[in-house]
């Protein structure tokens, strides 16, 4: 019998059974595609993350112990798969002499580096003048001494003559602050700086210059075996993360004291794991609303039918169908429609994965496809209960055939209405997310070095809450007015209807309760799209914005240290086609006290041409426009990093005296600033402290006006073209670097998460959500009108007269569903954006609209909307008389 | 026989005095006049591979305050005449023309119809229902409002008039919808099995008020019925089978006396 009966469904009602099967579907590829999403940037996190680190261990020798030993131990572990013995000497300062003038610095480091070095670990040190191997000497310690490849640097130690290596090239060390860490010592102990000077010579000129020290001084000098370890690691950053911890601290137990492990791919993985953390509160922020949608809809589409179950369990029950019969026909139908919900979900959701992640997996291994395809079916088959199973039950347990051959319709107001239970959600919606607020918005803890991480999901419950309460409100007033509007109404549909446009509105009125369904369902599918959409452009436009900070601009021409490039140089490199525009930025060093840190020398008038410059990067003192108005007006005007604020205990108009290079006498003179306000963040500029000065005012000050790196402005257009054209008019002289080499390359691991597919998955779903909610929910309600419309069309309605019915009800779902969609989208955008504050980096200034996006979403759901309406007047004029008859 | 034997008698002269309470402007037909003409009207229904005729050429003609039942078994064919009669459905062979109407014959105020089951718009009230034809019509709402009472009023549904449709009884709803044909002063009242879904005693009452309704109106009542009780009030009897119009036959009595009022107190609450 059940097999008859399903047989028979799918036969002649099969749009009852794909309906409510498609809905399963949309939640569980939904499910499944964000699963997928989030495994992918778990793994995408791990990958980047290892990547970053230029040396995975620095294995500090003990003192005393046999550094060949050590070196031994590590090569010869399974896990390792290159090592190097690397000196550290600790100096008393450099010192060089150029164009007539000699110049002193400071303590440093001197680094015995073995060949090959270089080769195995190729992040650790960036040629940026001369030669790649021999002795180098770092950038800061080459701007500070003047020096370039050729020039003699001599080194003073402690006790001990001088010794004086020649400069075979200038390096960056992008990683210095890992390279000079405190190995062993805990996060506080760590130097707040790397060395401002260092040189590197190759191991043999390194021993001979260090034995002397080493036989003197031997706390001044130490060794380190620097290895590369596997990268075979779990997709997970937090197993990731145990996996490394545990082998560094088994090749310590190994060294029975002998070494300590600096364990820098840990500290990687470490942070990444606060990342993947992120990651899933994104899922559950961004995927949870849709699924949730999808399970409503399914239930619409469901209760559309459940009229024609009912009479069909009532002629069975005549017929002597016993309860538990009925029953297992209900079951039936509800896992048949659960089981093409769920096969098409997850074929879909594997396409998308194909199209979207470029792996048909949802997961980065088998276990996560697995169980992410576990989870995604048994969400589908949940939604098949509730939205299928549950109701129908109801309806044979509790229905009597009299019953069941009536219709009769309560307008009986839902408890939740009664008992306010939507304002309730909502207040304490803006309650929590005032709460949360006023934590920071910290919703993951992963303190350093610690495997726990804390994740405040507390914080789901504001989004939530708001989406629930804001969605009931609407209903509320949504019934409210159609309860009461019927008179206006009526004046609004009279002039298509004429006087008939009256009896339209009360009969709108009247079938209020599918009205105010499909027009929640419409609110909620598109603040579902219009919140996603604009958390997905915020985010992006923050990634564009890290990555433009990094880089500077679309294009940037950064000059060689030690070279004087004047400003004059922008005009020529305006002339290269494609150029917009482009402007200078001085690169200084300066002391404040003992400290020294970089500053920016900016034309605060024109700067804003060629980069971007957000309010957020600014903490006091004004917005961007104010601040570099206030550089302009007072050329003596700086702007400091909050650190340095608070370790000078500054306060707004204070002065500062910073000590700079003279450009022509080659000395540190003090030059006098006022302190008008905090930066955070700066084009170009390092994620530490650093100023922000007027260019012409150092320039005057320090009698040269040399440039440190052109920001040239494209428009956004032909970025890579433009850089090659620059490439080739400054030559080898400058590097340049665009912004899309950069995007990939910045940033935190999460913006390394791909957000692309994330947004093609996510807004593609919020689009067919949407056109479900305007088309398929204003279609099942029409269809359920047919009748009246043929009976309409028999007693002599003309066209016209239909349309005021159809317009009438898709213009109160479109209009209410629209302003309510539109208003409750702006409020979770707004909402997501604040709560997932950590997200960002750099945090956003201010929303950014996808206006494309959303135009497409506004032409999407009125098209459906339309095709429905004309769908619907199209066909109530056909079978007039099988519609009529159908009772 | 040929079926345009059988055209309509007229056995009605009584009624004529009620034409003249025909609404204005709207076309009125002359006791003899032919309102509905069948020429050879057939109907097939199916794919080509498998056709069912469910009418054959059939032809006749209805004239004014005619009263006439389409008898016959489920599938015999009567409903089809009885759409065809209406304009619902096109003829595949032969015409249906309506000589006395200006317009197409579902256009409200020519030919009213009553089908099987109810059939009343559910969102709209009782009263609502009634006036919605008149309204289609581009009567005012004053004139659609007052005729509507008036109609509610002879059938005495006026207490019903604010409740919806879900909340009636089948016959009540049955009434409902003959007060909404009455309203709006059809030329002819064509029902298909009007009382199949009733009881007995709501069958005959229902009938009472179908008849009475078009005396009011002055109009031509066919039903398609296979009740011979039903068939037996009608003055005229098609007999229909395998989709062929048989010989008129004969009425032997009218086996329960036309109501002579409204005054149906006891219908009041429905079955």
């Amino acid at each position: 019998m059940t097999r008859l009966w399903l047989a028979g469904l799918l036969r002649r009602q099969p749009m009852r059974i794909v309906g409510a099967a498609i809905g399963v579907a949309v939640a569980v590829a939904l499910l499944a595609s964000l699963g997928a999403f989030l495994a992918h940037a778990k793994a995408s996190m791990t990958a980047r993350a290892i990547d970053s680190v230029a040396v995975d261990w620095q294995v500090q020798v003990g003192s005393g112990a046999d550094p060949a030993a050590v070196a031994k131990l590590v090569a010869g572990l399974p896990s390792v798969q290159g090592s190097r013995t690397v000196g550290f000497a600790d100096v008393s300062g450099f010192s060089a002499s150029t164009a007539g003038t000699t110049q002193t610095t400071g303590a440093g480091v001197v680094l015995g580096v073995p060949d090959g070095y270089a080769a195995l670990f190729p992040g650790e040190i960036r040629t940026l003048a001369g030669s790649g191997s021999g002795v180098l000497l770092a950038q800061q310690t080459a701007a500070n001494l003047h020096a370039a490849p050729g020039t003699k640097v001599t080194i003073s130690k402690a006790g001990l003559p001088p010794t004086t290596f020649t400069v075979d090239g200038v390096v960056d060390l992008p990683q210095a602050n890992s390279l000079f860490q405190k190995v062993g010592a805990p996060p506080g102990a760590q130097p707040s700086a790397p060395p401002d000077n260092v040189l590197l010579l190759p191991s043999r000129q390194y021993r001979s210059f260090v034995a002397p020290l080493a036989k003197n001084r031997p706390d001044l000098a130490y060794t380190q075996v620097h290895a590369k370890v596997t990268h075979a690691l779990p997709a997970d950053p937090a197993a990731a993360y145990t996996a490394v911890t545990g082998a560094a601290h088994n090749l310590e137990a190994a060294s029975t004291g002998a070494a300590t492990v600096g364990d820098n791919l840990a500290a990687a993985l470490d942070a990444a794991r606060g990342d993947a953390a992120y990651a899933q509160i994104l899922f559950l922020f961004l995927g949870l609303p849709g699924a949730v949608l999808a399970g409503l809809l399914t239930a619409t589409v469901s209760a559309a039918s459940a009229e024609r179950r009912r009479r069909e369990q009532a002629l069975l029950r005549v017929r002597g169908s016993s309860q538990r019969q009925l029953l297992r026909l209900v079951g039936s139908e509800a896992a048949l429609i659960g089981a093409i919900g769920c096969g098409i979900g997850l074929g879909a959701a594997t396409a998308l994965g194909a199209i979207a992640f470029g792996s048909p997996s949802f997961g980065a291994t088998a276990r996560s496809a697995v169980l992410w395809a576990g989870l995604a079916v048994i969400a589908g088959l949940t939604i098949t209960v509730a939205a299928i199973l549950l109701p129908a039950r109801r309806d044979v347990k509790e229905h009597t055939v009299a019953a069941d051959m009536e219709q009769v319709v309560t307008h009986r107001s839902p408890g939740w209405s009664r008992y306010g239970i939507d304002i309730a959600a909502l207040a304490t919606g803006f309650v929590v997310f005032w709460a949360v607020g006023r934590g920071g918005y910290q919703l993951v803890l992963a303190p350093e070095g610690v495997p726990a991480i804390s994740v405040s999901y507390w914080a789901l419950a504001a989004p939530a809450l708001l989406w629930a309460g804001a969605a009931l409100v609407i209903w509320r007033l949504v019934d409210l007015l159609l309860r009461h509007g019927r008179r206006p109404l009526g004046r609004l549909l009279h002039p298509i209807g004429g006087d008939t446009a009256t009896l339209v509105g009360s009969s709108i009125s009247r079938l209020r309760r599918p009205l105010v369904r499909a027009a929640v369902l419409l609110t909620l599918a598109i603040a579902f799209a219009i919140s996603t959409a604009t958390f997905n452009a915020t985010y992006a436009a923050q990634a564009e914005a890290d990555a433009q900070l990094t880089n500077g601009a679309d294009v940037t021409v950064t000059e060689s240290p030690g070279s004087a490039a004047s400003p004059s140089y922008a005009r020529t490199l305006a002339t290269i086609p494609g150029v917009a525009a482009v402007e200078p930025v001085q690169h200084r060093f300066a002391y404040v006290g003992s400290d020294l840190q970089d500053l920016y020398g900016v034309n605060p008038t024109s700067i804003r041409s060629a980069t971007a410059l957000q309010d957020s990067y600014f903490q006091l003192g004004g917005t961007a426009a104010q601040l570099m108005h206030t550089l302009d007006l007072r050329p003596d005007s700086i702007l400091v990093s909050a650190e340095t604020v608070k370790d000078y205990q500054l306060t707004l108009g204070d002065l500062i005296n910073l000590r700079l290079v003279d450009g022509r006498t080659h000395q540190q003179i003090t030059v006098p600033f006022h302190y008008v306000g905090v930066v955070a963040e700066f084009p170009t500029a390092p994620k530490d402290s650093f100023f922000v000065a007027n260019a012409r005012y150092v320039a005057h000050r320090t009698g040269s006006d040399a440039v440190g790196a052109f920001l040239i402005d494209t428009g956004g257009h032909n970025v890579a073209t433009v850089a090659d054209r620059v490439r080739n008019v400054v030559g080898q002289g400058a590097a340049v670097t665009d912004i899309a080499a950069v995007r990939g390359t910045v940033g935190s691991s999460l913006t390394a998460v791909d957000l692309a597919g994330l947004t093609r998955v996510e807004l593609s779903f919020a689009l067919v959500l949407a056109a479900a909610s305007s088309g398929l929910v204003l279609g099942l309600g029409m269809a359920a009108r047919r009748r009246s419309l043929a009976i309409m069309r028999a007693l002599g309605a003309q066209r016209r007269h239909l349309s005021t019915v159809v317009v009438g009800e898709a213009g109160v779902v479109g209009v209410a569903g629209a302003i309510g969609g539109v208003a409750l989208g702006v409020l979770l955008a707004n909402v997501l954006v604040k709560v997932l504050t950590g997200v960002f980096d750099p945090p956003p200034s201010q929303i950014a609209v996808p206006w494309s996006y959303l135009g497409a979403l506004a032409i999407l759901t009125a098209a459906c909307l339309v095709v429905v309406s004309a769908g619907t007047l199209r066909v109530a004029t056909r079978n007039l008389l099988g519609v009529i008859r159908r009772f | 026989m040929q079926p345009s034997d059988i055209a309509g008698t007229d056995a009605a002269g009584a009624h004529a005095h009620r034409l003249s309470t025909a609404t204005a402007g709207t076309p009125r037909a002359v006791l003899g006049q032919p309102l509905i003409s069948c020429a050879g009207a057939g109907r097939t229904f199916g794919a080509r591979g498998r056709p069912v005729v469910a009418l054959y050429d059939t032809t006749c003609t209805i004239v004014a305050d005619d009263r006439i039942a389409i008898t016959g078994p489920s599938g015999s064919g009567k409903s089809t005449l009885l759409h065809l009669l209406a304009g619902l459905e096109e003829p595949t062979v032969g015409t249906v023309t309506w000589p006395a109407l200006d317009r197409r014959p579902h256009d409200p105020g020519h030919v009213g119809l009553v089908f099987q089951a109810p059939t009343l718009i559910p969102s709209l009230t009782v009263a609502e229902n009634v006036r919605l034809p008149l309204l289609l019509a581009g009567h005012t709402t004053a004139t659609a409002t007052a005729r509507a009472a008036a109609a509610l009023d002879l059938l005495q549904l006026e207490p019903l008039g604010l409740d919806l449709p879900q909340q009636l009884s089948g016959g009540q709803a049955q009434r409902v919808v003959i007060a909404r044909v009455l309203a709006s002063q059809p030329l002819a009242i064509l029902a298909d099995e009007p009382t199949s879904q009733l009881d007995r005693a709501t069958a005959d009452h229902v009938m009472d008020v179908l008849l009475q309704a078009a005396d009011e109106a002055g109009a031509a009542l066919v039903v398609a019925t296979h009740d011979q009780s039903v068939a037996g009030r009608m003055a005229q009897n098609w007999p229909i089978s395998d989709g062929r119009l048989l010989a008129d036959e004969p009425v032997p009595s009218l086996t329960r006396p036309r109501p002579t009022a409204f005054g149906l107190d006891d219908w009041r609450t429905g079955s």
